[in-house]
Formats: C-alpha cells, sequence, structure tokens
C-alpha cells in the first residue's frame, strides 16, 4: 500500500485552472522529482497537500484515513496533516526574531508539546545533521542564504514528518551557495526519507530522485524513473521541454 | 499690590499636584491596555475579513474618529447609565448604576477612543511581518492564534513600538479630559487649586512642566525597551560542551 495517495486534485484561482486532476501515489522512500515549466502548478500541488492552499476538489489518503483537501471545515484534519508533512520554502521563511535554534525548537514546543530539554536535543541533533551547530544561537539576519535554508530544512525534519516538501528550495539562493543545500538534500534522501522535490536544478533532480514526475498545463503528463523521464520521454511536451532545458543531449551522471 | 506673576507658585503647586499623578498614570496606562486589546480584536477583524463584524468595526473607528474625544465621554458617561436603567427595566435587572464610580467611565471611553486609533497601526505592523513567517508555521502545524502569539505579535509589536508609545503619551492627555467623569486627576486639581487661590496661570504652567517630564520619561523608557528588544548585531558561535568535535562539522 502507499504511504500516501492523492487522488483528483483540483485547483483554479478565479477561473484560472492550476490543477486539473492529479493522481498521485506516493511510496514510502519514494523521492520525487517534479519538473515542469513555470507556472504549470508544481508550488500549487505542494501546497496544496499541506493545506496552505485549499483545492475545489482533491483527497489525500494517509494510513488508511482518507482527508478531504477540499473541506475548509474540519480544522483538526488540517492541523493534522501539516504535522504529517515538512515545508521547505524557496524564501526560507524562517522566524526573524528568533535563533536558529529556537526556529527548530518552535514546532517541537508549540505543536507537539514536548518538553523545553527534549525539543532543545531534537534541535541540536537535527541542526548537527544541517551542519549548523556553530550557528544555532545566529538569527536569520546573521545567516547567508544557504545557511539559512539549511536551518530550514532542519527546521522542519524536527518534527518527523512522513512526507517532505520542497519548492525550490534553492532558487533563492546565489550560485555558490546552491552546493551546500543540495548536499543536505541529497544526504537526507539518501537516508530513506520520503519526499516531494520540485526543483529547475534538472541534473540534481536527476541524480538524486528514485521518481520523476513532469507537469504540464496541472497535469501529470509523464512519471517513471529518472532514467526513463530525462532519456526516454514518452510525451511530445516532456520532450520539448527538456531539450529546452538542454537536458535530452546530456549524457546520464552516475554519481549518487 | 499682588505680583502679576508669581514664579515660585509654579513650583510650590507641584508636590500638591503630583499626589494624582498616579490616577493619570493608571487611567493611561488601563486605556491604553483596553486600547490595545481592543484594537487588535478591530486589526484582526479586517485583516482576517469577518464579515458582518468587519462593516461594524469600520462603522466603530470611524465614529470614533469622526468626534472628539470630550464628547466620548460625556455620551460615555451618561449614555453607560442609562442604558444599565433601560436593562434594568426592561429585563428585571438590578445593575447598581450608581456604583459604577467615574473612574471606569473614563477608562472606557479613552480606551475606546484609543482602540479606534491603534487599530490601523496594529494592522500595519501585524501585516509589515512577511506572509512567510505565518505559512512556515501554518506549515508546521501551527494554529492562527499561536502564530500570532508567538510568532506575528512578537515581531510586530518591535514595528509598532514608537506608535504604542505616542499612543500611550496620547493617552496621557487624553485624561486631561477625564474630569468630565468627576474623576479628580492632574489637570483636575489643578483647577481646584486655582480655583483656591486665583492663581490658574501659575498652576497651568506646573501642569505642563508636569506632562512634559512626565512625556520625556516615557520616552526614554521606550528607547530602553527599544533597545533590549533590538535583534543583537553579533552573537557568538555556539559552543557544545560535551563534544567540540562534531562542531561546525559540515558535511
Ligand atoms: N494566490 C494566487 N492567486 C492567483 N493565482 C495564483 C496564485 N498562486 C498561484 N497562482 C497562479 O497559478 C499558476 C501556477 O502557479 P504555481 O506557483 O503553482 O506554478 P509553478 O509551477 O510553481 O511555477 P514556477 O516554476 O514559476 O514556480 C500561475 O499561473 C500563478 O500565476
Ligand atoms: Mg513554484
Amino acid at each position: 500500500m502507499s504511504l500516501i495517495e492523492i487522488r483528483d486534485l483540483h485547483k483554479q484561482f478565479k477561473g484560472n485552472v492550476v490543477l486539473d486532476g492529479i493522481d498521485l501515489a506516493i511510496e514510502q522512500g519514494n523521492v520525487i522529482g517534479i519538473i515542469g515549466p513555470s507556472g504549470t502548478g508544481k508550488s500549487t500541488l505542494l501546497r496544496c497537500l499541506n493545506q496552505l492552499e485549499i483545492p475545489e476538489k482533491g483527497f489525500l489518503k494517509l494510513q488508511d484515513k482518507e482527508i478531504d483537501l477540499s473541506s475548509r471545515k474540519n480544522k483538526k484534519e488540517i492541523l493534522e496533516l501539516r504535522q504529517n508533512t515538512g515545508m521547505v520554502f524557496q524564501q526560507f521563511n524562517l522566524f526573524e526574531r528568533k535563533t536558529a535554534l529556537e526556529n527548530v525548537e518552535e514546532g517541537l514546543l508549540v505543536v507537539q508539546k514536548k518538553s523545553k530539554e527534549e525539543a532543545r536535543e531534537i534541535a541540536l541533533e537535527e541542526l548537527r545533521r544541517v551542519g549548523m551547530t556553530a550557528w544555532a544561537n545566529h538569527y536569520p539576519r546573521h545567516l547567508s542564504g544557504g545557511q539559512q535554508q539549511r536551518v530550514a530544512i532542519a527546521r522542519a525534519l524536527a518534527m518527523r514528518p512522513k512526507l517532505l516538501l520542497f519548492d525550490e528550495p534553492t532558487s533563492a539562493l546565489d550560485p555558490e551557495m546552491v552546493g551546500e543545500v543540495l548536499d543536505v538534500i541529497r544526504q537526507i534522501a539518501a537516508e530513506g526519507y520520503t519526499m516531494l522535490l520540485v526543483s529547475h536544478e534538472m541534473a540534481f533532480v536527476r541524480n538524486v530522485s528514485n521518481r520523476v514526475i513532469f507537469i504540464d498545463k496541472g497535469v501529470i503528463v509523464e512519471d517513471g524513473t529518472p532514467g526513463q523521464v530525462f532519456h526516454y520521454p514518452q510525451n511530445d511536451r516532456t520532450k520539448e521541454f527538456l531539450a529546452k532545458m538542454h537536458m535530452l543531449e546530456m549524457e546520464p551522471e552516475y554519481s549518487i | 499690590m499682588t505680583k502679576l506673576f508669581d514664579f515660585k507658585q509654579v513650583f510650590t503647586n507641584i508636590p500638591e499636584l503630583m499626589e494624582y499623578l498616579p490616577i493619570t498614570l493608571e487611567l493611561a496606562l488601563l486605556a491604553m491596555l483596553i486600547g490595545l486589546v481592543l484594537g487588535l480584536l478591530l486589526a484582526i477583524i479586517k485583516i482576517k475579513e469577518i464579515p458582518v463584524l468587519k462593516q461594524l468595526a469600520a462603522f466603530f473607528v470611524s465614529i470614533i474618529r469622526g468626534t472628539p474625544v470630550l464628547v466620548q465621554l460625556y455620551i460615555v458617561y451618561f449614555g453607560v447609565p442609562m442604558f444599565c436603567k433601560y436593562l434594568n427595566q426592561r429585563f428585571g435587572t438590578s445593575l447598581a448604576v450608581a456604583s459604577i464610580p467615574g473612574f471606569a467611565y473614563a477608562v472606557l471611553a479613552l480606551g475606546l477612543n484609543s482602540s479606534a486609533f491603534s487599530a490601523e497601526m496594529i494592522r500595519s505592523a501585524l501585516m509589515s511581518v512577511g506572509k512567510g513567517q505565518l505559512e512556515a508555521a501554518n506549515a508546521l502545524g501551527m494554529t492562527y492564534g499561536q502564530a500570532l502569539r508567538r510568532i506575528i505579535i512578537p515581531e510586530a509589536m518591535t514595528v509598532a513600538l514608537p506608535t504604542i508609545g505616542n499612543s500611550l503619551i496620547s493617552s496621557i492627555k487624553g485624561t486631561s479630559l477625564a474630569f468630565t467623569c468627576a474623576v479628580v486627576e492632574l489637570t483636575a486639581q489643578g483647577k481646584i487649586i486655582g480655583g483656591r487661590n486665583y492663581r490658574y496661570f501659575e498652576v497651568y504652567c506646573s501642569l505642563a512642566i508636569i506632562y512634559w517630564l512626565v512625556t520625556i520619561v516615557i520616552e526614554q523608557i521606550l528607547k530602553i525597551v527599544e533597545r533590549k528588544l533590538a535583534i543583537p548585531e553579533q552573537v557568538e558561535n555556539f559552543a557544545e560542551q560535551q563534544d567540540e568535535a562534531q562542531m561546525g562539522d559540515g558535511i
């Protein structure tokens, strides 16, 4: 059985159809790279999954429990879903008035009601995982973009989510900082976390994912292993997109 | 012939007036507190665009902004007892109108007044906190209330601090009208002294000095608080006691 099943997800913004029937079964340990042209609804898909956007229609099945994503009423289910998903944003979105350590502790204390000691222990452990221990006392404004994003990843990991959502985690970074963040993501992917990763870093997606989906005009038009999608795309739109991204000619990389 | 201006009197008035400073400060602080809490409520109603309440809030703010404080004080002072009497007649309740002190009316009226003026600044302070932080809090599973309390208000506070200070200062000035509700505070006592010795000009000079000094003290306190709330320019690296070896060990 799949870890999470998304069924019939539809979302529009004032008549502008963005998601037009997404069905996706996510297996435990899937690292799903989501690619597609700008404006096709990749971010919207992630945001619907943790209910930052409320779709008109759509269901999500998690551990035998079916949740109606379109229902605005069930606050408890929304909170539960959010606790099962961790989100890493393009703009990091760290809490400005909290130190790196406090940022990671926050959800543990407020949402999971853990004790101060336990929260601190987990937070330090996660900061160490992303190589930010030395910066625990620093505030976001003291940190570079790459460092902030690593703290944001630690913050998401600390909640022990079943599913991690990355929305273009390196797009807001200066080129020299992209590597450190990708390294962290690569490492946690290797640890077996289940994750959805939206990224324009094609080489990285191909390299780190074990499954790739291509979304165009609000539907999944291609779904397969990185090898299948990047080298033998079935759909013309996928071919066109990959050609534009200069990915079709590239030699496969075997450097995981 | 008596002196035209009794310079000494300006200062000899001050000790007697100072006895009433606590009442003035109490009035101002309580009014400001009501103003901030109610202002926060109005701001949230506006931000969350809650139907019906939103229109009511806009109506309330418009009335308060469109009428003088003095008139508002009189309306509360006469209106609330009338309303209580109406309730008593209509529903047979026994609200003890006469036992409500004038102080309560003054606090209520000044608080309502200050809420209408702080609502807008509270709203813009809350809005100044990036939407991203709210989304991050939501994504962690925090409720809007938790995000407000833990993330948004603490940051909005620092943005709003100067305005909160201004509202306290104007609240203090507003208390000088509390005599309308039969409250004897600084200004009212000044009038009493003036009536006793006919040295009105001198006593108003004394009052001016006191209000001015109070304002200066508040401004200084504010500066200290602001410095306390500021995020430090530099902090030291975190050093773990147990395993120094792990420290800063990147990936
Ligand atoms: N809050 C919103 N209100 C109105 N339209 C929106 C909103 N959010 C997104 N959209 C629209 O929905 C469409 C899909 O947006 P989305 O951000 O999901 O695309 P994307 O695939 O993530 O694109 P990109 O690669 O540029 O990030 C876009 O046309 C966008 O303009
Ligand atoms: Mg996007």
